[in-house]
């Protein structure tokens, strides 16, 4: 047996450029209308990974394997010949907002969120979390706010990355 | 208009990859070094080129048990002492160990993975993706059945999840058949491995899952 247990359909070490250069843009358009563009979606927080197994939507194994140095990005093209294109798509980041009912409450909850490492921007009085998994994991960490209605959970928004 | 027919296909890429770089943590004792240790036997019958970087409190003892093991060139083992937290070293400020795998990198030009064991931590470590590109979390059977419904951080996120110990279920009242289904459940069916580290029980499947996700065949 050798090193992987079932070989990937496409090894992609290098990304080929960005979905914005003008000569991927016209190129990939011109696939497009010929149904030749694959999407592989990934959420933000993989694009730091340099080593990654992803099938594309189109249901192709990739293996991704990069330099350290070289970032993936939204509209990485990951794959191109005549008529095909892989590109990079990142999936619209889930925001969690969270509304303190008091400054009080606004401090527990900014420690809370600090201590739990999590990633947050703010929204006014509100605070809201980037959500990597399901939105009860993030409440099941702060059930003493939520029970106690010192913190209500504001309608869920989605935003671009 | 067609310019890019010049650009090679990434087949091709030629520029040098460096190792993958695979991270295990889990609580003090569950069993990540010995992990380790069987897991070295599987790569070196693959011939899968290994390094190790070790994070320990303030000793290099893991790393010495590996380098006397036998299972793998012991230049090829470095230590990281964590200090006082061993979640900093791997979470906030991974840059030792980056400095100490981009150092093996240089060292082995042929090295293909490298595994980085954090210091024995609690339920709620995880690594950065800055430093590793897939991790595994190992928790053992002794430790309780209720681990999983405890939802930690290290648990849920990881993307391999190791029960070890499973010889000592009978002896510590743990039903392993409900513990393996609850941590299923709660990281959403995402893959959990049951082990036995001391004999090896398993450990092929936590070596293919490696393969799988993050090795390229050469
Ligand atoms: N019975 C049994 N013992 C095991 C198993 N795996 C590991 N051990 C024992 O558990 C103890 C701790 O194992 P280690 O590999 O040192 O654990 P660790 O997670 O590396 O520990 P730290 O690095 O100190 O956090 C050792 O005495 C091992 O021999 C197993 O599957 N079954
Ligand atoms: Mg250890």
């Amino acid at each position: 047996m050798g090193a992987t247990s079932s070989s990937p359909d496409h090894t992609i070490t290098g990304i080929l450029g960005s979905r914005l250069d003008p000569q991927w843009h016209d190129r990939l358009h011109h696939m497009e209308h010929h149904g030749g563009i694959d999407l592989v979606r990934l959420d933000t927080r993989d694009l730091s990974r340099r080593r990654l197994r992803v099938t594309s939507e189109s249901g192709a194994d990739c293996m991704i394997a990069l330099a350290r140095d070289e970032p993936l990005f939204d509209g990485a093209v990951l794959f191109a010949d005549e008529a095909h294109a892989i590109v990079l798509k990142v999936n619209l980041e889930r925001w969690l907002r969270l509304r303190p009912t008091s400054a009080e409450d606004a401090l527990a909850l900014g420690y809370a969120a600090g201590n739990l490492h999590w990633r947050v921007r703010f929204r006014g009085k509100d605070l809201e979390v980037a959500m990597e998994g399901p939105e009860q994991g993030y409440l099941d960490r702060i059930p003493d706010l939520i029970e106690s209605g010192a913190v209500i959970v504001v309608a869920e928004e989605t935003s671009s990355a | 208009m067609d310019t890019i027919d010049n650009i090679p296909a990434a087949e091709t890429g030629t520029k040098p990859l460096g190792a993958a770089r695979v991270g295990i943590g889990g609580p003090v004792g569950s069993g990540k070094t010995a992990l380790i240790e069987q897991l070295l036997v599987h790569l070196a019958k693959r011939s899968i080129s290994t390094a190790v970087i070790t994070n320990d409190l303030v000793t290099a003892e893991d790393a010495e048990r590996l380098r006397k093991g036998g299972a793998i060139d012991p230049a090829r083992v470095l230590a990281v002492e964590a200090g006082a937290c061993p979640h900093t070293v791997i979470r906030e400020d991974p840059t030792l160990n980056i400095i100490a795998a981009d150092q093996l990198d240089r060292l082995y030009r042929d090295l293909e993975l490298t595994i980085i064991e954090s210091g024995g931590d609690n339920l709620a470590s995880t690594f950065s993706l800055d430093l590793v590109d897939w991790w595994i979390f190992v928790i053992d059977v002794a430790g309780g059945d209720d681990i999983p419904r405890k939802r930690g951080p290290g648990v849920l996120q990881c993307d391999l999840l190791v029960v070890n110990k499973v010889d000592l279920a009978p002896h510590v009242g743990v039903d392993l058949g409900r513990m393996l289904e609850e941590a299923r459940s709660v990281r959403d069916g995402r893959p959990v491995v049951a082990t036995n580290c001391r004999s090896g029980e398993n450990v092929a499947a936590v070596a293919d899952a490696i393969a799988e996700a993050v090795l390229v065949a050469r």
